[in-house]
């Protein structure tokens, strides 16, 4: 069968799966939430003989259905967006997730972004200057960043800027009493609490897009092809953008989309530290409520997310990369 | 030795040696790295305006310097030192090694330009042939307008289609355009010397041909100074006008072509001529040099050459000769030797005698009858057989058309029947993309074929594989193994040769013991001529050279006792000198191990050489038919295909009334397109004879009345009513009157 037919039909499945797999786990799991919610309705005085009905009306699961009844109502619920209750919060878990998923979305393309573009500067300049003292200084501090994990920065940051200099906020992504407008006063208060996370979340890309693009920068320095633009009298600005660049970053691209969904799993942490009300912070929140709809829903839209970066990869490098696009032919 | 002219030759004093007019002259010029070791030595040597001067060397000679040398782009931190002076048509020479950073980058591909090895690595990958070509321009300040046209024209004058050229990206041509298009490149800015290093080394032999055609016509028409840079020595020589033997970091030998082939006065060069393989010469007279140059950090004293030269005296041990004229009258014919003389006497040229030799005896009489047995051994089931093989791949495209289009279908193989025999040996050659190592790999079982079947001693190999075979498929497999052409990448870097090996004793030979293996793993590598054996087996692959890789591919195949050994185009990496020993011990091999071979090449004199010393036959492949299959001799003798005749000609020999002779009998010089091959005979865009019945009709593999093997070609058939019909447009009666267009 055709390849992208191939990928694409892959998508629907794959979320097929994780969606069974939520299923799988808040309805059967033993002394799962199920179990809980019964008796967090009986404490609250609900007559037995209606929790049942309360359970279907808020997950839409019938506990009395046979199983693959209640398979399909869900199914049926999370192809409309119908993703439960929340039984912490108290609300339809699309709403706690349509309300957090901006705030990750904006951390993680922000702090991504920053720090591959930083990470390929400070790449390309260490293999241009290959062997100088920039060179070893800088490649050792990569290392560093590489070693250390995010959320080291992250208790660093907040402990130092946050609590002690109290430079910025140690908590939320707005300041109380903000509204969201388009006004000057709430998109500073947003930068200014998201600043920490975005910079704690940069700082430790940085190390490993830097090597990264020192070592495609140093490869693409000694190919053949800049060696012959360099007699054909290019200027030298032609060859470090069209040349060198070009071909040292663009195989860096599908790294990046994969990595944008995989930063997204790790703002769990992230949020969490800078109590910031993104899909992390709620997922963390979800697990210690035994918040099962939460928990699979925040999973739900994560492991999507993942799903479908991966497949824009796919798609689009063989028009980004034009040696990609064509089979090699060559011998046959 | 006795005494003879060299004393007073050597007295000579070191001239440049004369040439009219100079384009270049270089004096005293050398390369060092790190201050002390030297890459380039004390070169002089004067370029003749309007020349082509061949320069042949060994891989790590210096002859790529020599090629830098000349842009003054020694790669950093190589300095280059001397005095390089370069004569514009008109004004002032220009000291080249004086020049400004901007002097010299104007000077670069304006004066003059050069032309890489890999065109693939020469072209930036993301970026448009025709992007190339602008940016050139406007860097030098040229309309890019004007630019373009003559780009247009460069293009068409090399047999490309210059649109779709410009318009492509470097992996969407093939590697002969891309060559084709670099050299157009290389021109855009009108130079005066074209250096040209190794430009055609990674094609096949017919383009190559094909291309050096093309540049004689072009060194023409643009009045061009070439230098041409090359390890293959029959190949320049069909060029060029001198030609000059670099040999360990010097010039060991300059003069004009013809004194050159055929009057060499250098040891070195008379060895070189000799151990070419060469369609014409008797093929026991192909000797390999022993030895390999010099690093250069271990540059002998005396004579560079004195390790590895069968003539050496103790003057050689002691004084290093200049290159000084061999005979007084001539000084255009240098060289550095102390006995030129003594060297012409003791090392005949065998391709000298070779041209009498041939027309009285054939030197491979006694095999033919072999030859024609074997061809008519139908009786007996074959060791593998092929019956009207299809091979058809679908080809990956880009993304808007996956979701459009219908899938392109390249067809690699069509309708091949093809019968092997025990111990039998079979040439695949033709041109690449031609689809010989698909047909190789379909015959052993490596690739399944679309259409039609192929058994193994009358079993059905895919029928085995689906479980129902009387012969286990897993048996099958390990009868038919397979050489690769580049053997490093088929040993595993991180296990020792020994490991390698036993790897496949362990499975033909399950019960035998550790010593056991080892022993007989040992008395293998010493047959193969890799001993001290011990020692070769601790060694881990990337310790070895290429031969010696090659051999150990070879090993650890016929350790598995096979039936039939496919080699991949397997000699290609060794270097010419090591070829036939190579050959030479695959052929002991094959009888002493009784297994086929099926080998893949595109190169005639090789597989004539294995074809002639090992009984077996050629098979010539076009766009995924056989065209014609036949003895070697036969096919060399009397080719009947006119393709057949395409690849003879494409075949570098050193006889001099032959080279430089005319055009390609082609056509056109690229491979029609696969997905699409022709309608009628597969060749007739391409074939110089075709006429109008070519178009329509598909020609058959029909016996050849008066010769063995057979052939698809309406000309063996006297009576088809190809005889009737027009010639194509320009086609001609008679293939000796084609001279091209
Ligand atoms: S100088 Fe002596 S060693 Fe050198 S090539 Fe001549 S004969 Fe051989
Ligand atoms: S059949 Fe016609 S086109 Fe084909 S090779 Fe013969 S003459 Fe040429």
């Amino acid at each position: 069968m055709n390849y992208y037919l191939k990928r694409t039909a892959q998508i629907p499945l794959t979320i097929l799966a994780v969606a069974t797999l939520t299923f799988g786990l808040i309805r059967l799991l033993p002394g799962g939430p199920f179990t809980q919610l019964r008796l967090e309705l009986l404490q609250q005085g609900v007559p037995a003989e209606q929790v049942d009905a309360r359970i279907e009306a808020l997950q839409n699961i019938r506990p009395d259905a046979p199983l693959w009844q209640q398979y399909l109502d869900y199914m049926v619920g999370v192809a409309q967006l119908d993703l439960g209750q929340s039984i912490s919060l108290n609300e339809p878990v699309i709403d706690v997730l349509a309300r957090s998923l901006p705030w990750t979305v904006f951390l993680v393309v922000t702090s991504t972004i920053l720090m591959f573009v930083i990470g390929v500067v400070i790449g390309a300049l260490q293999a241009y200057w290959e062997g100088s003292r920039f060179d070893r200084i800088t490649s050792g501090g990569s290392i560093f960043l590489l070693s250390v994990p995010y959320y080291i920065f992250a208790v660093i940051f907040l402990f130092f800027l946050a609590f002690q200099l109290q430079l910025f906020p140690t908590g939320n992504a707005v300041a109380r009493g903000v509204d969201a407008s388009l006004s000057l006063a709430y998109f500073s208060s947003v930068l200014h609490h998201a600043t920490l996370p975005i910079l704690a979340f940069t700082i430790s890309g940085i190390g490993s897009t830097a090597l990264n693009m020192r070592g495609n920068g140093i490869q693409v320095l000694g190919e053949e092809y800049v060696e012959v633009a360099r007699l054909r009298g290019l200027s030298n600005n032609r060859i470090a953008t069209r040349y060198v660049a070009r071909n040292a970053i663009l195989p860096m691209y599908t790294g990046l989309l994969l990595l944008i969904g995989f930063r997204l799993g790790g703002t769990v942490v992230l949020e969490e530290i800078f109590s910031y009300p993104g899909l992390g912070y709620y997922m963390i929140q979800a697990v210690n409520a035994n918040d099962y709809p939460l928990m699979m829903g925040c999973f739900l839209v994560i492991t999507v997310t993942l799903v479908v970066g991966v497949y824009i990869a796919d798609l689009t490098y063989g028009l980004i990369d034009p040696r990609i696009s064509a089979g090699d032919s060559d011998e046959y | 030795m006795a005494t003879d002219s060299s004393s007073s030759v050597s007295d000579h004093v070191v001239s440049r040696g004369t040439v009219e007019d100079p384009i270049f002259e270089i004096t005293d010029t050398s390369v060092t790295y790190d201050g002390e070791t030297r890459v380039l030595e004390d070169v002089n040597v004067s370029i003749d305006r309007h020349e082509i001067l061949g320069i042949v060397g060994e891989s790590g000679s210096g002859k790529s310097m020599f090629a830098s040398a000349l842009l003054d782009a020694i790669p950093d931190p190589g300095v280059l030192t001397g005095d390089i002076r370069y004569h514009p048509p008109d004004g002032p020479p220009v000291d080249l090694l004086g020049l400004t950073d901007e002097e010299l980058r104007q000077f670069r591909w304006e004066e003059v330009s050069m032309v890489f090895q890999g065109a693939m690595s020469s072209f930036n990958p993301t970026m448009k042939i025709g992007a190339h070509f602008e940016e050139t321009l406007k860097a030098h300040d040229k309309r890019v307008s004007e630019g373009l046209e003559f780009a247009r024209e460069l293009l068409e004058n090399l047999y490309l289609e210059p649109e779709r050229v410009l318009d492509s990206y470097p992996h969407e041509l093939s590697g002969g355009m891309q060559q084709r298009a670099l050299i157009a490149l290389s021109m855009v800015l009108d130079p005066e010397v074209l250096v040209m290093d190794e430009p055609t080394a990674a094609l096949d032999l017919l383009m190559q041909r094909s291309i050096l055609t093309l540049l004689d016509r072009l060194q023409r028409k643009y009045d061009l100074t070439i230098v041409f840079i090359t390890h293959d020595l029959p190949l320049v020589a069909s060029l060029a006008d001198r030609m000059a033997i670099i040999y360990a970091f010097q010039f060991a030998e300059i003069g004009p072509r013809d004194e050159i082939i055929g009057n060499a006065a250098h040891p070195y060069t008379r060895a070189l001529l000799n151990a070419t393989p060469n369609v014409d010469a008797p093929l026991d007279e192909m000797q390999p040099i022993e030895g390999e140059g010099p690093a250069p950090v271990s540059v002998p004293s005396g004579c560079r050459f004195e390790p590895r030269c069968p003539l050496a005296t103790e003057e050689c041990r002691t004084t290093d000769p200049p290159l000084a004229a061999v005979d007084r009258d001539r000084t255009t014919h240098r060289s550095a030797c102390h006995h030129p003389a003594t060297a012409r006497e003791e090392i005949q040229l065998n391709f000298d005698e070779a041209n009498d030799e041939l027309e009285s005896a054939s030197p491979v009489e006694p095999s033919e009858p072999a030859v024609e047995t074997r061809a008519e051994q139908t009786s007996e089931t074959p060791l593998l057989s092929l019956d009207d093989v299809a091979v058809h791949f679908t080809e990956e495209q880009g993304l808007t058309e996956r979701f459009t289009k219908d899938p392109t279908v390249v067809r690699a193989v069509d309708g091949v029947s093809l019968d092997i025999h025990e111990q039998d040996l079979v040439c695949l050659l033709g041109e690449s993309g031609c689809g010989k190592t698909t047909l190789g790999k379909t015959l052993i079982g490596l690739q399944r074929p679309t259409d039609g079947s192929i058994e193994y001693r009358g079993q059905d190999i895919w029928e085995a594989k689906d479980g129902d075979g009387e012969i286990p498929y897993d048996e099958i497999r390990s009868a038919l193994q397979i050489i690769h052409q580049d053997p490093g990448s088929a040993l595993n870097p991180n296990r020792r040769i020994a490991d390698i090996l036993s790897e496949s004793l362990r499975h033909t030979h399950p019960n035998i013991g550790r010593n056991e293996r080892r022993r007989r793993m040992h008395s293998l590598l010493e047959r193969i001529g890799m001993a001290p054996a011990e020692e070769f087996l601790d060694r881990y692959p990337h310790q070895l050279s290429g031969g010696e890789k090659q051999r150990v591919a070879l090993a650890r195949a016929l350790l598995m006792n096979p039936d039939a050994i496919l080699a991949d185009e397997a000699i290609s990496a060794v270097d010419v000198s090591l070829r036939i020993e190579i050959m030479d011990l695959m052929l002991e091999l094959q009888s002493e191990f009784e297994t086929s071979f099926l080998f893949v090449s595109h190169d005639l004199s090789n597989a004539r050489y294995f074809a002639e010393h090992g009984d077996g036959r050629i098979a010539v492949m076009y766009l995924g038919e056989i065209v014609e299959i036949g003895s070697a001799e036969r096919l060399i003798h009397d080719p009947r295909h006119p393709y057949t005749e395409v690849l003879r000609w494409a075949t570098p020999d050193l006889e001099l009334d032959s080279m430089g002779a005319g055009d390609p009998p082609l056509r056109e010089v690229d491979v029609p397109d696969p997905i699409d091959p022709p309608s009628g005979c597969r060749f007739h865009t391409r074939c110089p004879v075709a006429r109008e019945a070519c178009r329509e009709q598909h020609p058959d593999l029909r016996r050849i009345d008066d010769g063995d093997g057979r052939v698809a070609c309406f000309r063996e058939d006297p009576n088809h009513e190809y005889w009737d019909s027009e010639p194509v447009d320009g086609a001609v009666e008679q293939p000796e009157e084609f001279t091209g267009n």
